[in-house]
C-alpha cells in the first residue's frame, strides 16, 4: 500500500475526527450494577462507531468506507498510539518517586501475567477439550510480540497459530471493554488496592492500557495521577519483559502442561513411546 | 480444524520511514487536537502546543527506534523519552509539563480506538467466526487472569 494512500485518505481521516468529536461529546457514562459500576469511556465509543462504519461489519457502510480505506486505517492505530504513549510518559516521569517505592510490587506483578496460564488453560483443555491451539491461545494476553513468538517457533498455520490468532482477534474486538469493565467492578467493590489495580493495567497494549486506567480514573479522580504512573509504568515494563517471560517461562510451562493434561491423540510428534 | 487457514502475520508492521511517520503523526494530532477541544476546556493553542510538544517526543523515541542497536518496540522507546524528558531533575521538565498538561489524556486514545474499529477487517471476523465460542470464552479467561493475577501479586508485595 502507497504511503500517500493512507496519509492523504481524507475519508478516512475526517471520518476519524467526526468519531472522536461524537465520543468525547457523549463523554463517561457510569451504570451502576450489583456489585459495583461499569463506567463507558469515550474510547470505547470510538471503536464501536469505528465498526458501524467499517463494511466488513455493517454492509451498506461500504458507499462511504471502501476497502482500501479499512486497510489505511491498520497503520494509523499504531501511529496514533503514539502521542498517547507519549503523554503517559510524561505522566511517569514527575511520579518517579511514587514508582520507586512501588518498586518490588511493581516488578513482581509482572509475574502475575503468567496467569492467563493458571486461569485459562485447564479450562481450555479439561473443560472444552481444546487440542494444541490451547498452548497458543493460552500463554499470553496474544498481543503482536506473543504471535510474532507464536510465528516463529510454530507457524501461524499450526493449531498454536490458530489459537494465538483466535485470542488475539477476539482482544482486538472486545479486550478494551473486558479491560474497562474488569478494572471499573474491582475498583468499586474495593476488594483490591487502587494501587494494585492500576499496576495490573499495564498489560502491553496501548488501548487496553487506556481502557483499564481510565476506568480506574473515572471510579476515583482523586487518585488520577497515581494511577496513570502505575499503569504507564507497569505498561512499560511490560513492553520490555513481556517477550521474554514469554519465551523463557510462559511458553515452556504451557508445554509441559499440556503434555500433562492434553489431549494424547495430537498427531504433532506422534513417533516415540 | 483450522489448518486449512492461512493468515497474515499482524506482526510485519508496513515499513514506514521516519519523514512518514512524521507526516503521519501530523495528521493525528490534528485528529487528536480536535477531540481535545471539544473535550476540555484547553484552548486550540494550548493544546497545538502541547501536541506538538508531544509529536517532538514521539519523534525522538522514533530515531532511538532506528538508531539503537538493541531492539525494543517504538512505543518503549517513545514512552522512555516522555519519562526522561519530564523526570524532575531534568532541565525544563516544569516547561514539558506545563505544554502537555494541556492535553487530556485519555481523549488521545480516542482517534486511536476509532481507526481500530474502522481496520476490523474481513479475516479477522472470519477467524472469530471460525474460531468460535470456545477461543471467545479462553480469551476471555486469558485478559481476566492476566489482570487478576498482575492485581493480587501486587497487592501481596505493596
Amino acid at each position: 500500500m502507497h504511503i500517500k494512500d493512507i496519509l492523504f485518505d481524507w475519508r478516512l481521516h475526517l471520518s476519524a475526527v467526526v468519531i472522536t468529536v461524537i465520543a468525547e461529546a457523549i463523554g463517561v457514562i457510569k451504570v451502576p450494577i450489583g456489585i459495583g459500576a461499569i463506567l463507558l469511556l469515550p474510547l470505547l465509543y470510538a471503536f464501536v462507531l469505528g465498526l458501524l462504519i467499517n463494511p466488513n461489519v455493517v454492509r451498506s457502510a461500504k458507499v462511504w468506507i471502501k476497502d482500501r480505506d479499512v486497510s489505511a486505517a491498520s497503520p494509523m492505530i499504531v501511529i496514533a498510539i503514539m502521542p498517547f504513549i507519549a503523554k503517559f510518559g510524561t505522566i511517569i516521569g514527575p511520579s518517579m518517586s511514587t514508582i520507586i517505592d512501588a518498586g518490588p510490587a511493581l516488578i513482581l506483578q509482572e509475574l502475575g501475567n503468567l496467569a492467563t496460564v493458571v486461569l485459562a488453560f485447564p479450562v481450555a483443555v479439561l473443560v472444552l477439550g481444546m487440542g494444541r491451539e490451547s498452548i497458543g491461545a493460552c500463554f499470553s494476553v496474544a498481543r503482536e510480540p506473543n504471535i510474532a513468538i507464536i510465528a516463529d517457533k510454530y507457524g501461524l498455520k499450526s493449531q498454536e497459530g490458530a489459537g494465538v490468532m483466535g485470542v488475539y482477534v477476539i482482544g482486538t474486538l472486545f479486550g478494551t471493554f473486558i479491560f474497562a469493565i474488569l478494572a471499573s467492578i474491582l475498583a468499586t467493590t474495593g476488594m483490591f488496592s487502587i494501587d494494585a489495580l492500576a499496576m495490573a493495567c499495564g498489560i502491553g497494549s496501548g488501548s487496553m492500557m487506556a481502557a483499564c486506567s481510565g476506568a480506574l480514573v473515572s471510579a476515583v479522580p482523586e487518585m488520577k495521577d497515581q494511577i496513570l504512573a502505575l499503569a504507564g509504568a507497569s505498561n512499560v515494563l511490560t513492553y520490555a519483559t513481556g517477550m521474554y517471560l514469554c519465551v523463557f517461562v510462559a511458553l515452556p510451562v504451557t508445554e509441559k502442561l499440556y503434555d500433562w493434561l492434553g489431549r494424547k491423540d495430537a498427531p504433532a510428534s506422534a513417533a516415540g513411546e | 480444524m483450522s489448518d486449512t487457514q492461512s493468515f497474515e502475520d499482524p506482526t510485519t508492521e508496513a515499513k514506514l520511514g521516519l519523514g512518514t511517520h512524521a507526516a503521519a503523526l501530523i495528521v493525528v494530532s490534528i485528529v487528536a487536537l480536535v477531540g481535545n477541544t471539544v473535550a476540555t476546556e484547553n484552548t486550540v493553542p494550548q493544546g497545538l502546543l502541547g501536541l506538538i510538544v508531544l509529536w517532538v517526543i514521539c519523534m525522538v523515541g522514533l530515531l532511538l527506534t532506528e538508531f539503537v542497536p538493541f531492539k525494543l518496540p517504538s512505543v518503549a522507546w517513545i514512552s522512555l523519552v516522555g519519562i526522561v524528558a519530564t523526570l524532575p531533575w531534568t532541565p525544563g521538565s516544569a516547561w514539558v509539563l506545563d505544554k502537555v498538561g494541556h492535553v487530556n489524556f485519555l481523549t488521545l486514545a480516542t482517534p486511536c480506538l476509532a481507526y481500530a474499529g474502522i481496520a476490523i477487517a474481513k479475516r479477522e471476523i472470519e477467524i472469530a467466526k471460525t474460531s468460535g465460542w470456545k477461543i471467545a470464552v479462553v480469551a476471555v479467561l486469558v485478559m481476566t487472569g492476566t489482570y487478576v493475577g498482575s492485581a493480587i501479586v501486587a497487592q501481596m508485595f505493596l
